[in-house]
């Protein structure tokens, strides 16, 4: 099919943020790269044999590999559950983990459904897990999409409660919020192109054995 | 658009409801585009029609009533949809699959089965998720009607690679699978009802953390168990068909792997033995597809250039049951691959800039309609030039070659960069034509 070199060389996509430091780990103990995150944080793009290393976004990942600009990607669940891609979802990585929860402030009588006013008004990042997980409860929601400082807002009367990602629930106190409710656990994911395991099955399988045999050492 | 948000220069004033970039999700096809496209759908067409297939145009539009007996819940939900004066809901097409259907179980249900049909032409989404962002999208597919079996399946499969070749396509590879596979190893399986929808809507989301998610909190441990998990890496040759044969211990998987290995045998007989690629864990609308299942890559493409298989349930949602394969190729693609090939499609070229002064008008017209004829194009100005205006616009227009007409008897013939010739206008007309494009 294709060039030999291009055949052979899987590329990967990790995501900036907290999960880079678990991706390159695992990396290493796969024995596929040593890379340390200040040089891949300068260079964004780093060729070792065989591979190449490409550092985006976390939620950028799943674009990456959809369109085939990368083999394989490292990504948390909780971008997947936002996007929806053709990309075939292989392992748990079993680092990053957190969860996606309902929160309000310390003051508020809000708590379960029963108490959920007749339009619940919710800010998050995740505009489309909120919409789903609160449709399937039955309950109304006027969702407010932001991008950033989602504990802010119902402290300042622009909403109920917020969805946001937690993973010691350090933020979340420090900003008088409590949870009310989970809608999800996530964890990182190795995530694959649909067409890169069909076209270059051999290099890429091998690839993703080599990351899931390094997940299970490290338990 | 908000006014002020960009600095450079803007198209004349027009009301903010104008969009010159159409409706987003949509867009305008180059030249560049539009001729490789539409010459891939003809080379495709023609293939079709060499093996058989009848050229059959159905409408932009169908009945939803129709659509619905087809279609899944997300394609569905995916139409185009509006009332129609009666007030009946009607949608634009979305795939062509079952507009044939109904055509085959309609105005040609005294047509003698098999019946071999291609067609071409726009598909649409009212999601931008579906074609990657992409509204409408260009499709050529062939469906064969009537015929079951693993040589109609071959036929049908040795046609849409002979097609991809057709389109100018050298690397490709076609994955081919079997619905009924999968259909046994869900039979088999031990697992309450619950947990087997679990199953398939995981397996339908290419999501194997949840799959082994599942299969883990149950206790059994069967071989099928091991098969579903290892799903994406269940491909190969032929060899892949004896170590799977080796593990199913159900009557629809075996039998699935025997037609598989038929298949495979007679796309040999085909001639394409090297190209094909056998994918047991083909992932696809399983509700929809009844046997062998196939798809056709590129190098360097994220997605299948071509899609297809058997459907034997749906004619008779129709009232004329039949079995049926067929498959559709994505223009849109073919002309992706092209483009980053290793000869990349040249753009169109304009043969001949044929200008004129006013006593050479009518030579300039005459000698337009012979290089047409010898298949030219060529251009006659709206204007007269001089000479050297003449040959700023033969290269701002991208001409291969300029005539400037000045009288009938004697015309100016000037390749850009090199001396002009004078010459009777018979004799540029047969030496364009004699050089050849």
């Amino acid at each position: 099919m294709a060039k030999a070199s291009r055949n052979d060389r899987v590329s990967i996509a990790l995501p900036t943020g907290v999960l880079l430091q678990g991706a390159l780990k695992l990396l290493a103990r796969a024995r596929l790269a040593r890379l340390s995150a200040p040089e891949l944080g300068r260079k964004l793009l780093v060729e070792r044999p065989g591979l190449r290393v490409v550092l985006v976004r976390p939620s950028d990942v799943p674009a990456y590999v959809d369109h085939g600009a990368a083999d394989l990607g490292i990504v948390g669940k909780d971008v997947l559950w936002e996007y929806e891609g053709g990309h075939y979802e292989l392992v748990d990585l079993r680092f990053g983990a957190c969860q996606l929860v309902l929160a309000v402030p310390e003051a508020s009588k809000l708590a379960g459904p029963e108490t959920w006013p007749p339009l619940m008004r919710v800010a998050t990042k995740y505009p489309r897990t909120t919409g789903w997980w609160f449709d399937a409860r039955g309950q109304s929601v006027e969702v407010v999409s932001l991008h950033g400082s989602v504990e802010l807002a119902p402290q300042v009367g622009l909403v109920d409660a917020i969805v946001d990602l937690t993973a010691s629930g350090e933020t979340l106190r420090e900003n008088r919020l409590r949870v009310a409710g989970v809608l999800g656990a996530s964890t990182a994911r190795l995530i694959a192109n649909q067409a890169s395991l069909k076209t270059r099955t051999d290099a890429v399988q091998a690839m993703v054995a080599r990351l899931r045999e390094a997940v299970s050492v490290g338990d | 658009m908000p006014g002020g948000l960009f600095t450079d220069p803007s198209p004349p004033a027009l009301p903010a409801s104008i969009q010159l970039g159409g409706v987003p999700g949509f867009r305008d096809l180059l030249p560049e585009e539009a001729e490789v496209i539409r010459e891939a759908q003809e080379s495709l067409l023609a293939e079709m029609r060499r093996w058989g297939y009848r050229h059959v145009i159905t409408p932009m539009i169908e009945s939803t009533n129709v659509l619905d007996l087809g279609l899944g819940s997300e394609q569905r939900r995916r139409l185009f949809k509006f009332t129609d004066s009666g007030g009946d809901v009607v949608a634009l097409v979305g795939e062509r699959t079952v507009p044939v259907a109904r055509l085959v179980a309609g105005k040609l249900r005294s047509t003698a089965l098999p019946v071999r049909l291609c067609y071409a032409g726009p598909v649409l989404s009212a999601d931008a998720g579906r074609f990657h962002q992409r509204r409408e999208t260009y499709q050529v597919g062939a469906e064969l009607i009537g015929a079951r079996g693993a040589i109609a399946d071959a036929e049908v499969i040795a046609l849409a690679a002979r097609c991809l070749e057709a389109a100018g396509l050298r690397r490709f590879q076609v994955d081919v699978g079997h619905a009924e596979f999968f259909q046994g190893i869900m039979d088999a399986v031990k697992l309450p009802d619950a947990v087997k929808a679990g199953v398939r809507s995981a397996l339908a989301a290419r999501d194997f953390v949840a799959l082994e998610d599942l299969l883990s909190r149950t206790a059994l441990r069967s071989a099928e168990h091991e098969l579903l998990l290892r799903f994406p890496a269940l491909r190969g040759g032929p060899e892949i068909l004896d170590a799977a044969a080796g593990l199913v211990r159900n009557r629809r998987s075996e039998w699935a792997l025997n037609e598989l290995g038929r298949v495979r045998h007679l796309l040999e007989s085909h001639g394409l033995g090297d190209i094909v690629r056998l994918d047991l864990g083909a992932i696809r609308d399983f509700d929809y597809y009844t046997g062998i299942i196939f798809e056709g890559y590129g190098p360097d493409l994220g997605r299948p250039v071509a899609q297809g298989g058997r459907y034997d349930g749906l004619l008779a949602k129709f009232g004329r049951p039949a079995a049926a394969t067929g498959f559709v190729v994505q223009l849109d693609l073919v002309w992706e691959m092209l483009s980053r090939g290793p000869r990349p499609p040249a753009p169109p070229r304009l043969d001949a800039a044929i200008a004129w002064t006013e006593s050479g008008f009518e030579a300039a017209l005459r000698l337009g309609s012979t290089l047409r004829l010898f298949g030219m194009h060529a251009v006659v100005d709206t204007q007269p030039r001089d000479h050297d205006d003449a040959l700023a616009w033969c290269r701002a227009i991208g001409a291969a070659n300029l005539v400037h007409c000045r009288n009938s008897s004697t015309v100016a013939w000037t390749v850009p960069g090199r001396r002009t010739k004078q010459l009777p206008p018979e004799q540029v007309a047969a030496r364009l034509a004699g050089t050849g494009r």
